[in-house]
């Protein structure tokens, strides 16, 4: 790794291992985040994200392996003021009010924003004066990014800032973020939704049983995962020969129609067409959905 | 720290049960057992020192409550990812102790001269107060060492359950004169009966004797590896 020349990665995992009994949480994490990049750390619920979210935030140490932020441990990051967080399942603070709470937290760091650029980039500004723990859902939600950017630091982590959020409140808080990174911070966040992902991340990590198993942009992702679905009505005849046609790489099959994904899918049509398969037949793009699934269920067999 | 202090104090006077079940309760108590029947001068200064004894046992192990509090909700993470070192965060809400314990001692004094006519002179009160307040110090650690290691819910019970058994006991609530015999003996060495005595030999006109310092200082010492094994075991995971 060339990570000792120019600036430090805003993020930097090596080999990074946590274990809980004989979990391997995070199974052998490699990754650099550079300095204004926005990046969703992309999988499905117990597949690491949150360990590997301590471990970035330095609230748990690896039991081998490195991560650094900016070139320094992350503990010291964290002291020096450089990171912000918004913690999964933290509730409400309760009896104090939104101003309080916000200004509190921002004096703690060495150059914060002004409180109420904090309220106006979250979106409550409106509530300076509420208690936070007479808020909505949604408005707590965005309380707590606003502790989390009041400091304004270089780094801020979201570990699934939007679960349990309304659409509606959803929105506003991609708003809020985008607003954030915009002005040249770095953000990474972890989620367990596609579409989110792939709208608001310049890049996408997706982590599985530990292992960071794709790294790329949302199309990088789709095209890794291969090419085209062809699907058609079974009708009564079997499934064997299937997956051995020209272009198909796996096979499903989902009620009475075949799935095949395919890297050719004019090939496997024109074989199709060859055996006589052809009923209802349709082509379509696989989706981030279908990349999803392919990249994580390695060993879950589809024939 | 100091703003960690100020919000934390802020947090705790703003807890409605903190202010009828930590203040409102020893005033009420108080009047109410000095007031009933026949009642001595004496009982009335004594029993000032005793319910503002226990008012300020009551605010201290609420402390330990807060943390509690803050670490079911994941207010304690939160300071961990910010510039907070842990030693400010624990440093601070032992100092809100020390702060929130305050209200009690006051109330229950100014119910003692203001209503039931306790007469001493401006440097009892004085060192009265002072006393109460820095002899805290232990029920501030105990409740901090429940608050780090027990759930809210737990922490909760088991502040109660140390704040009425060490306060009946010690004789925060009824002179140790009516015990028998052999409980006598006990409460002599509870941390809450050292606690009072140093309030009541200045009401006596007397410096607090040795034993009871004694008694407190090895109270402080236990609640303090209590608190530090607590947090050292727990605060980790927080």
């Amino acid at each position: 790794m060339m990570k000792k020349t120019g600036t430090p990665s805003a993020v930097s995992f090596t080999g990074a291992v946590k274990t809980y009994g004989t979990v391997r949480a995070v199974d052998g994490v490699d990754l650099r985040i550079a300095r204004g990049e926005t990046v969703a750390l992309l999988g499905r619920n117990g597949a690491g994200k949150s360990t590997t979210i301590s471990l970035l935030l330095g609230l748990t140490e690896p039991e081998a392996g490195t991560v650094e932020l900016f070139g320094v441990a992350p503990e010291r990051a964290v002291r020096a003021g450089r990171v912000g967080a918004m913690l999964q399942e933290a509730r409400a603070v309760p009896r104090v009010t939104v101003r309080e709470l916000v200004s509190f937290v921002a004096g703690r760091y060495p150059s914060p924003m002004p409180v109420a650029q904090a309220l106006e980039l979250a979106g409550i500004a409106e509530l300076a004066g509420r208690r936070v723990d007479r808020l909505s859902g949604g408005q707590t939600q965005r309380v707590r990014f606003a502790v989390a950017l009041a400091g304004n630091p270089s780094l801020i982590v979201l570990d699934e800032p939007t679960a349990a959020l309304d659409v509606e409140a959803r929105r506003a808080f991609w708003d809020s973020m985008r607003a954030y990174a915009r002005r040249g911070h770095t953000v990474l966040f972890s989620t367990h939704y596609l579409e989110e992902a792939d709208a608001h991340a310049d890049r996408i990590l997706v982590i599985d049983r530990g292992r960071i198993v794709a790294d790329g942009t949302g199309e990088q992702l789709r095209r890794a995962a291969g090419g085209n679905l062809v699907s058609f009505d079974l009708a009564g005849r079997g499934t064997e020969g299937l997956t051995l046609l020209p272009g198909v790489r796996s096979l499903e099959v989902r009620g009475e129609r075949a799935l095949l994904r395919t890297d050719d899918s004019d090939a496997a049509v024109i074989a199709l067409a060859e055996l006589g398969a052809i009923r209802g037949l349709e082509v379509a793009p696989a989706s981030l959905d279908d990349a999803f699934l392919a990249l994580t269920s390695r060993t879950r067999k589809t024939v | 720290m100091f703003d960690y202090l100020l919000l934390e104090v802020r947090r705790t006077l703003r807890d409605v049960g903190f202010v009828i079940g930590g203040v409102a309760m020893p005033v009420m108590m108080y009047l109410l057992f000095t007031n009933l029947g026949e009642n001595s001068g004496g009982w009335k200064a004594a029993s000032m020192v005793g319910m503002a004894a226990y008012g300020a046992v009551g605010s201290a192990l609420n402390t330990g409550g807060g943390v509690a509090e803050d670490r079911a909700i994941g207010w304690l993470r939160q300071l961990r990812v910010t510039p907070m070192t842990p030693r400010q965060v624990v440093a601070g809400r032992a100092l809100t102790g020390s702060v929130t314990v305050l209200p009690a001692i006051v109330a229950v004094l100014a119910a003692g001269g203001l209503v039931n006519g306790v007469r001493l002179a401006a440097w009892q009160w004085g060192a009265i107060a002072l006393l109460l307040w820095l002899g805290s110090v232990p029920f501030t650690l105990l409740g901090l060492g429940n608050g780090y290691r027990l759930t809210a819910q737990t922490t909760g019970v088991a502040n109660m359950t140390c704040n009425l058994g060490l306060s009946v006991l010690g004789g925060l609530w009824f002179p140790v004169t009516l015990f028998p015999g052999w409980l006598r003996a006990v409460s002599a060495f509870t941390p809450t009966h050292g606690f009072a005595r140093l309030g009541t030999a200045i009401v006596e006109g007397h410096a607090p004797a040795a034993s009871a310092v004694l008694v407190l200082a090895v109270w402080l010492l236990a609640f303090g590896s209590y608190a530090a094994l607590s947090y050292r075991r727990h605060a980790g995971n927080v």
